[in-house]
This record gives C-alpha cells, sequence and structure tokens, in this order.
C-alpha cells in the first residue's frame, strides 16, 4: 500500500515536436484505485510507463510514499505492471510465468509453491498452474498477468488497458473481479482506458487526458456533473454542446434566448452543454415563454429499456447545420413518455453549463420555465460551480 | 554399362546441389493448399528436385555401393569405396577438418549475429539503418571478389598488417591460407542471412513480453537467456541448419583462401575429379556430404513444418 505523486511529469520523444505528456500533476492516496481515461494517444499509457520506470521522464518526479524512483529500473520500484496484450511469457507454463519473478529473487521453493496456489486462486485459476498461455482463453491470459504482477506484492498495481481485448462481456466480468480483489488487498492502483465506462465503473478518481494534458481529476460524479473544460463536457457521457453569443446576462444560441446566465463575465463568445437528460418538455402548442422554448422534431426514437432516447432536429439551434445528422439534439426522457419519430416538439434545458475560453464553466439551473403547474417558480437561479468542486481537480 | 559424358553430368548435378543453397520453405508451405491446385503448384519444383536432385544422388550412390571387379567383371554389393575413403588418412583429415571448419563457422555465425539481430531488433538509434544496410551488403559481394578482398585486406603487408604496423603492432600473421582465413570469409558471406533471420524470430518478441520481464527483476543478461533464447530456438535452428548446410558444401571461399592441406569436402572433391580423375572417389565424397547435409536438412525441415504448439 503506498501513495504516489507525479510532479510536473513531462516526456518529449524525439521523433514528435509536441510533448507526450506535459506537465502532470497528481497524488493517488493509499489504497486508492485511479483511472487514466482519455482518447487514443492522449498519452495515458506514456504517463503510465513512467510510473513503471519503462519510460524516462523529460521533466519531473514520481515519488511513492514520498520518495522520488525515478532513476530506478522498472524492477526496483515497488510497482508492477499489467499490459494490454501479450503479457504471459509464451515458453512458460502458468506456474513458471507466476514464479518467474520470485525465483530471480531466490525466494525458496516452499514459497515460491505457496504464493503461486493463493495468486491463482485469487483470480479463480486454481489448478491452470500446468497450462501454457496458448491453452489459455484471453480472459484467462490476463486473469494469470494478474496473478503473475500480484504475487510479488507490488506496492503499486499499474494497469494499462489490460481488458481492451477481451470481448464486452468478458470484459465487465474481469473489471468486476479486478475491482474486488484491489478491495480485498487494498492495493494503489492506476488503471489506464480509453472506455469511460471502464472508468466511471471503477475508479475512485478519474484522470482525464487529452492530447498529453491532465484536463480534470475528480470523483466519477463530479466528472460527469461538472466537466472543468468543454474536452471533458464532450469526452464523458453523452453531451450536446453549443456555441453561444453574450449580451448582458442573456445568451443566445443560434435563433433562441437562454435567460438567466448571471455569472458569466469576459468573452462574447462562448459555448453551452446540456446533458440529454437535463430537458424539460412543454406542449408543442404552448405560447408560454415562446422564445425560449426550443421547438423540433423527432428525428429517431430509440426504446433503452429504462429510458427513451429521442434525436430531434431543432431548425435553428446549431449554427453550422450542414450535416442534419450531427446536429441533432440527443434527448431523454421517460420511458412512458409519448414521443414518436415526426412528432413536433417542445424542449428547454433545465441545467447546463457554460464554458468560456479563460474562465472555470458555469453552471446554471433554470426552472422558471417548467410548465407542468406546480413547479413553476419565478427565479431563475444561476449558479457557478461550487469553487470546492472544480478546486479539487487541480 | 559406360557412359562418361552422362556420368559426369549426374556427378556436376549433384555438386551443384550440394553447393547450392538449399531449397526455401516454399515446398513445406504449400502443403496447406488442398486439392488439385495446389498439386498443380507444386509440381514443377518436385519435378525439378527428382530429376536434378534425387535422380543423381540415388544414382551416385548406387553407383558408390555396387562395385564391379575388374577381372570377372563381377558387381557386387559392397563399402568398399566407403572403407577405402576412411581408410585415407588425408580424405579422413579432410572430413574432420570440413566438420571443424562448419562448426567454429556457424559458432561465429551466432556469436557475431545475435548480438548484431539484438542491436537491430531493440536499437531506437537512427545508425540503426545504416547498421541494417551494412549486415545485408556481403550479399552483393560475389564469392571470388571477396576472397581477393580479403586477401588484400588481411595477407601479408595487407592493408590490415599496415595499420597495425603504423599503431606499433609487428608480428601479424596472416590467416590468409590458414583455416581462420576460411572462416572469416564464410562467416562474412553468411551474415546477411544469419542477422535477417534473427532478426526477425527477434521481431517477433513483443515489447511487452520483454518488459514484464524486467518488471519482475530480469536483468538485461537473464532476459536474453530466459526470454529471448527460448523464443527465438526456431529461428536459431533454421540458422543453424541453413548455415550448416550452405558452409559444409562450400567451394570458392575454401578453395582460394584455405590452406593446401586439409582441404574442405568441396575442394576435395574437385580434386579429386580433376587432378586425380578418381570419379568413383569424387563421387563417394559426394554421397558423404550430401548424407550429412541432408540428416542437418531433415532437421531444418521438421524445424519449419513443426506446428508452433505456442
Ligand atoms: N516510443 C515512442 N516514440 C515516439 N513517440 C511515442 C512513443 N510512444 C508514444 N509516443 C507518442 O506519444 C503519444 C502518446 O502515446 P501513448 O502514451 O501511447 O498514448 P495512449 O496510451 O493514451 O494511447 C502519441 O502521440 C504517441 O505517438
Ligand atoms: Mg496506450
Amino acid at each position: 500500500m503506498a501513495t504516489l505523486e507525479l510532479i510536473g511529469l513531462t516526456k518529449k520523444f524525439a521523433a514528435n515536436n509536441a510533448a507526450a505528456v506535459h506537465d502532470v500533476n497528481l497524488n493517488v492516496g493509499d489504497g486508492e484505485f485511479l483511472c487514466i481515461l482519455g482518447p487514443s494517444g492522449c498519452g495515458k499509457s506514456t504517463t503510465l510507463r513512467m510510473i513503471g520506470g519503462f519510460e524516462e521522464p523529460t521533466a519531473g518526479d514520481v515519488r511513492i510514499d514520498g520518495q522520488s524512483v525515478v532513476e530506478l529500473p522498472p524492477n526496483r520500484r515497488p510497482t508492477a505492471m499489467v499490459f494490454q496484450k501479450y503479457t504471459l511469457w509464451p515458453h512458460m507454463r502458468v506456474f513458471d510465468n507466476i514464479a518467474f519473478g520470485m525465483r530471480l529473487h531466490h525466494v525458496p521453493k516452499e514459497h515460491i509453491d505457496r504464493d503461486v496456489k493463493n495468486a491463482l486462486q485469487m483470480v479463480g485459476l486454481s489448478g491452470y498452474e500446468q497450462r501454457y498461455p496458448s491453452q489459455l482463453s484471453g480472459g484467462e491470459q490476463q486473469r494469470v498477468a494478474l496473478a503473475r504482477a500480484l504475487v510479488l506484492q507490488p506496492k503499486i498495481l499499474l494497469l494499462d488497458e489490460p481488458f481492451s481485448n477481451l470481448d464486452a462481456l468478458l470484459r465487465v466480468r474481469l473489471r468486476e473481479e479486478l475491482h474486488a480483489i484491489q478491495r480485498r488487498i487494498q492495493i494503489t492502483a492506476i488503471f489506464v482506458t480509453h472506455d469511460q465506462e471502464e472508468a466511471l465503473s471503477l475508479a475512485d478518481r478519474i484522470a482525464v487526458m487529452n492530447a498529453g494534458h491532465l484536463e480534470q481529476l475528480d470523483q466519477p460524479s463530479q466528472i460527469y456533473a461538472y466537466p472543468k473544460t468543454l474536452f471533458v463536457a464532450d469526452f464523458i457521457g453523452v453531451m450536446n454542446i453549443f456555441n453561444a453569443t453574450r449580451t448582458g446576462d442573456s445568451l443566445r444560441v443560434g435563433q433562441y434566448a437562454l435567460k438567466g446566465a448571471t455569472g458569466v463575465r469576459g468573452d462574447s463568445n462562448l459555448s453551452i452543454a446540456v446533458r440529454p437528460e437535463d430537458f424539460t418538455f412543454g406542449a408543442p402548442t404552448d405560447s408560454h415563454n415562446s422564445t425560449e422554448m426550443w421547438r423540433g422534431v423527432i428525428d429517431q426514437s430509440i426504446d433503452l429499456g429504462h429510458y427513451r432516447k429521442v434525436l430531434v432536429v431543432v431548425p435553428g439551434l446549431f449554427e453550422n447545420e450542414t450535416t442534419a445528422l450531427a446536429h441533432r439534439l440527443k434527448v431523454y426522457m421517460p420511458k412512458s413518455a409519448d414521443a414518436k419519430e415526426g412528432d413536433s416538439i417542445a424542449l428547454y434545458p433545465t441545467r447546463y453549463l457554460v464554458y468560456t475560453d479563460h474562465t472555470q464553466p458555469i453552471e446554471v439551473r433554470n426552472q422558471a420555465l417548467r410548465t407542468s403547474d406546480e413547479t413553476r417558480r419565478d427565479d431563475l437561479s444561476s449558479v457557478a460551480v461550487s469553487s470546492d468542486a472544480l478546486a479539487n481537480s487541480g | 554399362m559406360t557412359r562418361p559424358y552422362n556420368r559426369k553430368k549426374i556427378f556436376m548435378a549433384t555438386a551443384r546441389a550440394l553447393t547450392a543453397q538449399p531449397a526455401p520453405p516454399a515446398a513445406a508451405k504449400r502443403r496447406d493448399l488442398s486439392g488439385l491446385f495446389g498439386y498443380v503448384l507444386i509440381a514443377p519444383p518436385v519435378a525439378i528436385m527428382l530429376l536434378l536432385i534425387f535422380y543423381p544422388a540415388i544414382e551416385a550412390v548406387i553407383e558408390t555401393i555396387f562395385v564391379s571387379d575388374a577381372q570377372t567383371g563381377q558387381t557386387t554389393l559392397s563399402l568398399q569405396n566407403y572403407i577405402a575413403f576412411f581408410q585415407d588418412p588425408i580424405l579422413r583429415a579432410n572430413l574432420t577438418f570440413t566438420v571443424l571448419v562448419t562448426l567454429a563457422t556457424v559458432f561465429m555465425l551466432f556469436v557475431v549475429g545475435y548480438p548484431l539481430a539484438m542491436y537491430l531488433r531493440f536499437s531506437k538509434s537512427r545508425l540503426a539503418g545504416t547498421v541494417q544496410v551494412l549486415t545485408l551488403f556481403p550479399l552483393f559481394v560475389p564469392g571470388v571478389i571477396l576472397a581477393f578482398a580479403l586477401i588484400r585486406f588481411l595477407g601479408t603487408h595487407g592493408m590490415f598488417d599496415t595499420l597495425l604496423g603504423i599503431v606499433g603492432i609487428s608480428g601479424y600473421r596472416t590467416p590468409y591460407l590458414q583455416p581462420q582465413g576460411i572462416v572469416i570469409a564464410l562467416v562474412w558471406e553468411h551474415i546477411p542471412f544469419t542477422v535477417l533471420v534473427l532478426t526477425a524470430g527477434l521481431r517477433q518478441v513483443e515489447d511487452a513480453v520483454i518488459e514484464s520481464a524486467r518488471d519482475v527483476g530480469a536483468s538485461g543478461w537473464q532476459i536474453f537467456t530466459r526470454i529471448l533464447l527460448p523464443l527465438t530456438t526456431r529461428s536459431a535452428l533454421i540458422v543453424f541448419c541453413l548455415n550448416v548446410i550452405g558452409v559444409f558444401g562450400a567451394f570458392t571461399l575454401p578453395y582460394l583462401l584455405g590452406p593446401a592441406q586439409p582441404m574442405m569436402m568441396g575442394v576435395s572433391m574437385q580434386q579429386a575429379f580433376n587432378n586425380y580423375q578418381d570419379r568413383i572417389g569424387a563421387l563417394t565424397q559426394a554421397v558423404l556430404t550430401f548424407l550429412i547435409c541432408a540428416a542437418v536438412g531433415v532437421l531444418y525441415v521438421r524445424t519449419i513444418t513443426r506446428p508452433r504448439e505456442r
């Protein structure tokens, strides 16, 4: 068990101009499960490899339990890595794969036998000792790789997309097993993935990376509710993003007005982000607040079991309506909602985030337009995202 | 029964077959093809092999084991030619010498080839491209040219000797006309193939396989002996077999660079045939050489056709 600190961690490859990893700072607590999440090529693996000692940082420091380890080779760091694929040594049986490291460390044979047995039991593969890796399924191979990493009792477990080569069902199952093991032995774990669902379901906290930069470090719920940058807003979950202009306190999205963004200052060119579940609906014929109501036609209505996803074409909402498909509003409605393709619909965002170039995003909650009678209120509340929520992401 | 012209042709075909590089593993690969189309595809190479290798080889074997008595004219099955070969101390020395030169050359090829292949596999430096081209360079130099270049370079008062003189080292003894001369030249000649195959084998070992070993504490040497060597045995066996066959039957370089005595089998055969007009003697030597290479060839075929069970 251990803590991990990355301080100004930077990596530049000679071949590339831009840094693969740029000035990443973060702390990971004892026993914490941290996911590094980002699109392919954003520097996740490079960051992980610098923690494990496989890549030398251009600048910055890696500290484990307060001790700098940047000078140490991988085998002298208290870390163990599980790679994406080809991780097992194909010419060794499962037993020898797991025992290899202990043999190199001259661990007595009885200990090796016992530890290999325990490690295999932990990953649910007792009795597989004499198999060769080629006689294992992909999932079993990754379990053995996990057992092999854990058998040396590292302080920090590093995993680089360990399940991304497996089919979806198996991926979910192994993810749950890994989570249970991590909780049981309370090891600090850093898990790299490009799959947000994987990150959201595994992580205590998620570090979102983009183009070598750490964009946000937060708990999954915070990342979802308060994405700190437009990139995170777009990358995590489903989000509708519009360009907007500001005049005084009112915002304009296409031909529609959005009231109540009192906290917004600075740039007049802004971006607005709305989650699909943050809409309220009115009758299409409702004359109430007609300039604020967005009116459109349901293009597609998809029953997703516990809710309904509708794609709405709203004329005059998006700036460049060149490709209609890319510019449909994504909206979640209750399953009971009567929303057929071709129906007219009137809707309005009840909560949205405003992004400017320079400041933190501002959250706007807007309840005045609830047309359904009893919740009608007259105030428009504009709440800057609580500074706590954003401060701990730095 | 005397068909001198024909016999000579048979011998030459056998000798060519022995000195030439063995057929590529294409035949083995093509076995995967099923049906008539596959047979049509393999028919020409098989026909050529039967005609130019198996037929002359079998005829040579038959001719050397059936001895006709000069007086009675009676033909009997006898190993007399082979007994004569092994009773001749010079020929025995030639065979031993060939085996030793072959083993030394192949050993040196591994000693030089593995580090080069490792460098090409793992180096990220720009120099690697240049080294790659240099390792292929011998492919483009004909043996005769190489032999004379080596004589100029390594011979007494050659460039190497002169360079040593400049740095004050005297008493240089040239490998020219020594066994070492043959080994040096044959190593040079077989480096491209050796490095190509070993590099290909090493490239099949994934980075993650090596990095996991580093992660659990393997040193560079342990990674080489416990991971890389076992995972490249197939490539190493291919290199071993084809180099043994190629070196064992070498002619040009041993002829031009080696000592007068003992000599390698290729040279010995040529001498028996041309200088002593001892056709049966040359044929016996050819058959022995063929059998030794064929044994290694069987190992080679088994290596390349063995399924990768891992
Ligand atoms: N060994 C390397 N040499 C040069 N560039 C590299 C190397 N490894 C990674 N990169 C570059 O660094 C960037 C980040 O790569 P990586 O960390 O592997 O991304 P991710 O794991 O997030 O997909 C990419 O642009 C990649 O091309
Ligand atoms: Mg990666």
